[in-house]
């Protein structure tokens, strides 16, 4: 029997575990590439077990599949990916602006109208909406990040034009009806409330606040409760009005199609969209790195969440392919010092790792993890020696090779669905990156040397890292000392404001 | 395949389209491709089912032992699960942690979970590479290795995995809390991720036997998904797996049953959650018996959509519910139908559970329209299409037909049951088990 998705779905918005606990993705540390290739030059050994790897079947050529990219007169880019196998077609649009785009003081705003684009559009109620989309076996989704905001429609084939009409609708034309501003106004406070007993929420929303300062990047993308509770009507049409225009979008056609009947559609439903002048990007610079250590108390945590980090890098630089590599050796796939050390080594935690978050003005390094309270300093002592490792000593010739081997042998799986596909297309279009980047993706790798990871290591500064612990202050406080933190601030976690200066609420 | 009517009702109001969609529509839901796999058994008892898929060179491998939570011994819950951790532990070939490190070398990725009735490990590589992945789950099946201290860090580990996933998450402990209580004997009872006082009396004798008696090629289903020839998946599959011996002596299957329930449970807790939850819970039977297929509609009525019944009453209508859904957990032993709604403040339990109790009710008292039964058809229908889009999706589905229907065609075949649901069939199950005297309500309020 197929899973049941929509217990899935409505679990993973409450993040209720479901009925199954799994390992965390690849562990993948020191692995000898000599154990593969020595296989290369032995025979098939008769004898069972063989006590070396097998020899690889013949290689075989990857290449990116092929898609086109369309652009209409108003601007609206379009990406076609046609891909036979399954009968249906997605429908993903991007508007390129998030929840950083949120009006100054009014977090909150972008979250809000993504969340009403589907509840009301083009003189249809929200029940009519659902009733349309639900009937065809289809799905209508919207969401935001901090830079852009989506909206997906799935339908079979043969519903393309009703998907692209709808989606029109949504996208264009949402009604953002009083009534449903008040109902999803009631979802998003109980939501905030869910959210802020969730301690990785937290520990996020504090981390970025702390890394990305009043820098928009820093603000909590869903409000606050006084923000969300202060919203209006007139928010949402002027942000809908300055940000969602058909020069500011990007819209993928993935699946069982033909270019032609898309392209025809495309331009029924959107071809009398308005071009329309984009407001200026925000001025706004994130902070210099300083250290920072914040405690938030949460005195019945069974666990304390842990990030460390500081600010990266936009996602278009340089010499991207090379922090991508030095991150994944630091806590990534296919390599993770921090795996190695505090789960296999110490069996502190059950996940490990860090990555970088990569967006149109600026960027984040993270590292995270999860302990109980008793192994948090140490946890915290172990994740900052890594950070300093990277800039004390070079990366080694294996260790590179093997992060190489990893990103590289991996590519193939990064196409494997039509959705796979049209996510790098519509990632290079979005950040601005050459196209041509996805095919030599693989060559720009091999390249990158010895000197490019130490060029590239000099983006961290590990003496100046911000640090959160989410969790019970009162047994983690005294281990901080000891393992070289004596400075550091305690918020309870029911006294926190991101949006104040000091973190804290006023009295 | 369903001719939709595209132009000239795509000009209409939706709500239009949907009206002539049902009368059009009621019994023609698109249809998901086959899988067109082909399942060997050899000679130590391995089953092995192979499919083709050459549009990307890559090769998905499954390798699920039939063995889960619910065959934990009592006093050794979570063990499956951590016994499952200890495969990445090292074999005779394989040193520790090397097993996903080398697959991770050459571009590969591997992961495993375990589920009440299964346990499951697969990993994602170039199809090249398809012989090393053989080899390595062969090592691992044949030899696995397990000292003192590997097991205990490793323990540490997976009770930090609990405190992870279950003790720090805001409703993180719900499914324990309905398990514990909407069982009495069957394993069911307690979920894959254990108790701590469990996890810490195991030990590596536990592990020995655990392994010897589940961890046998008899025991096992291998599923591969991708770009190779089905021959010669075959063949290297024999090669590298064939020569792990069969196991002597038969894999158990006993298992208590669940003696039918009696009369209505109640049962009130306080946790310090959020929001107040309430829980209607029914017993259901197993997966792969008729009544399961109407109850996988019943749920898709209830609960996909915003148009469905339970989302549109309890949090569009009324508002009384942050969330609210109802889903047939169908599994290998007979299971559990529930209905959750996570109270709004403002609102009563009482209320909500009317709410609830009303839409499991309705379903009893009238047959659903043709329009709903439609949508519902469609909607699986799509989940069928966009949940066999990767390797792992269709190796997934016929791994599952493999070992819970001892048929790989049920793959398919279960879709057409789905199909063939009628809007009676769902009445009748919602008659026979959304019944007062089969259900537990369970409310879960902060602490008083």
């Amino acid at each position: 029997m197929i899973a049941p998705s929509a217990l899935l779905c409505a679990l993973a918005v409450l993040a209720l575990p479901v009925a199954q606990a799994s390992l965390p993705l690849p562990v993948a540390q020191a692995s000898s590439p000599a154990a593969v290739s020595v296989s290369a030059s032995q025979s098939q050994a008769p004898k069972w077990p063989s006590s070396r790897p097998p020899r690889p079947l013949a290689a075989r050529d990857v290449r990116f599949p092929a898609y086109e990219v369309k652009t209409l007169p108003n601007g609206l880019q379009v990406v076609v990916v046609v891909h036979r196998e399954q009968p249906v077609v997605s429908l993903r649009a991007i508007v390129r602006a998030g929840s950083a785009n949120d009006p100054p003081g009014r977090p909150g705003v972008a979250a809000m109208v993504s969340t009403l684009l589907d509840q009301g559009a083009a003189g249809q109620s929200a029940q009519q909406l659902a009733e349309a989309i639900d009937g065809v076996g289809g799905t209508l989704t919207t969401g935001l990040g901090r830079d852009l905001s989506f909206v997906n429609a799935v339908v079979m084939k043969g519903d393309l034009a009703f998907g692209m009409r709808l989606l029109a609708d949504v996208l264009c034309r949402p009604s953002f009806a009083p009534e449903e501003l008040e109902r999803q106004r009631q979802q998003v406070l109980s939501g905030l409330k869910v959210a802020y007993e969730d301690p990785s929420y937290l520990a996020d929303l504090v981390f970025d606040r702390l890394v990305y300062g009043a820098h928009p990047y820093g603000l909590p993308g869903n409000g606050t409760v006084a923000s969300v509770q202060a919203l209006t009507r007139d928010d949402l049409a002027a942000f809908h009005a300055a940000h969602y225009a058909p020069n500011n979008t990007l819209l993928a056609v993935v699946g069982d199609v033909e270019v032609e009947e898309v392209m025809a559609q495309v331009t029924s439903a959107f071809g009398d969209w308005a071009r329309r002048e984009l407001p200026p990007p925000s001025p706004a610079r994130p902070p210099d790195p300083a250290r920072r250590l914040v405690v938030i108390d949460r005195p019945d945590a069974a666990q304390t969440e842990i990030r460390v980090g500081q600010i990266g890098v936009p996602r278009k630089v340089d010499d991207h392919v090379a922090i991508d590599l030095l991150i994944k050796i630091l806590g990534g796939a296919g390599a993770n010092r921090l795996h190695r050390v505090l789960r296999i080594e110490r069996g502190l935690t059950y996940s490990a790792s860090a990555e970088m978050e990569c967006l149109q003005q600026s960027g984040q390094f993270v590292a995270q993890t999860s302990t109980r309270a008793e192994t948090t300093g140490e946890a915290l002592r172990l994740m900052v020696n890594e950070f300093a490792r990277l800039k004390r000593e070079r990366v080694n010739d294996r260790e590179l090779a093997n992060a190489k081997a990893y990103v590289t042998g991996h590519f193939p799986l990064t196409i494997e669905t039509p959705e796979q596909i049209a996510t790098q297309v519509l990632n290079a279009l979005f950040y601005g990156l050459p196209l041509r980047d996805i095919e030599t993706y693989r060559q720009r790798v091999n390249i990158v040397s010895l000197e490019d990871m130490a060029r590239a290591s000099l983006r961290f500064q590990p003496d100046r890292l911000t640090m959160v612990l989410v969790g019970r202050a009162e047994e983690i406080v005294p281990q901080l000392g000891r393992v070289g933190f004596p400075k550091f601030e305690v918020i309870p976690a029911g006294a926190l404001d991101v949006l104040s200066a000091d973190l804290r609420r006023a009295r | 395949m369903r001719l939709r009517p595209t132009e000239a009702t795509s000009r209409l109001p939706a709500v239009l389209a949907l009206a002539a969609l049902a009368v059009v529509a009621a019994d023609a839901a698109p249809r998901p491709p086959r899988l067109d796999a082909r399942q060997v058994t050899l000679e130590n008892g391995l089953r092995v089912v192979v499919l083709e898929d050459h549009s990307t060179p890559i090769v998905h491998s499954q390798l699920w032992y039939h063995v889960g939570s619910k065959d934990e011994r009592p006093g050794r819950t979570g063990f499956a699960h951590l016994f499952e951790h200890m495969m990445f532990k090292g074999s005779k070939n394989v040193r520790p942690d090397m097993h996903a490190s080398l697959l991770a070398s050459v571009g590969g990725e591997s992961n495993a979970y375990t589920t009440e009735d299964v346990t499951v490990f697969w990993s994602t590589l170039p199809a090249r590479y398809l012989p090393l992945v053989l080899w390595l789950e062969a090592d691992r099946m044949a030899s696995l290795k397990v000292d003192e201290e590997t097991f205990r860090r490793e323990r540490e580990v997976v009770k930090e995995e609990r405190r992870m996933r279950v003790e720090n998450q805001p409703y993180g402990r719900l499914s324990e809390l309905i398990y514990e209580h909407a069982f009495a004997v069957h394993p069911y009872r307690h979920t894959t991720v254990g108790s701590m006082k469990d996890l810490e009396a195991a030990s590596i004798e536990d592990v020995r036997e655990f392994y010897r008696t589940y961890y046998v090629p008899n025991n096992a289903t291998l599923v591969l998904v991708g770009d190779f020839e089905a021959d010669e998946a075959i063949a290297l599959a024999r090669r590298h797996l064939g020569p792990v011996p069969r196991s002597p002596r038969p894999v158990p299957r006993e298992r208590p049953v669940e003696p039918p329930q009696a009369r209505l449970r109640r049962v009130t807790l306080h946790e310090n959650w959020p929001l107040p939850v309430i829980v209607v819970a029914h017993h259901i039977p197993a997966d792969g018996q008729a009544d399961s297929y109407p109850l996988v509609v019943a749920a898709k009525i209830l609960s996909d959509g915003q148009s469905s019944r339970i989302f549109r009453s309890l949090v569009y209508e009324k508002q009384l519910a942050l969330s609210a859904f109802g889903t047939a957990n169908i599994a290998e032993d007979p299971n559990l139908f529930f209905a959750v709604a996570v109270v709004q403040p403002g609102h009563d339990l009482d209320e909500a559970e009317r709410a609830l109790v009303a839409e499991l009710d309705r379903l009893a008292a009238e047959a659903v329209s043709d329009g709903e039964l439609a949508r519902a058809r469609n909607q699986l229908a799509r989940d069928y299409i966009v949940g066999r889009a990767s390797n792992q999706q269709k190796a997934t589905h016929l791994a599952h037909a493999a070992v819970i229907h001892g048929d790989i065609a049920s793959a398919d075949r279960e879709f057409d049951l789905l199909m063939e649901a009628t809007a009676a069939d769902v009445q009748r199950v919602a008659r026979t088990y959304f019944t007062p005297a089969n259900r537990l309500i369970l409310r879960v309020l902060p602490p008083s």
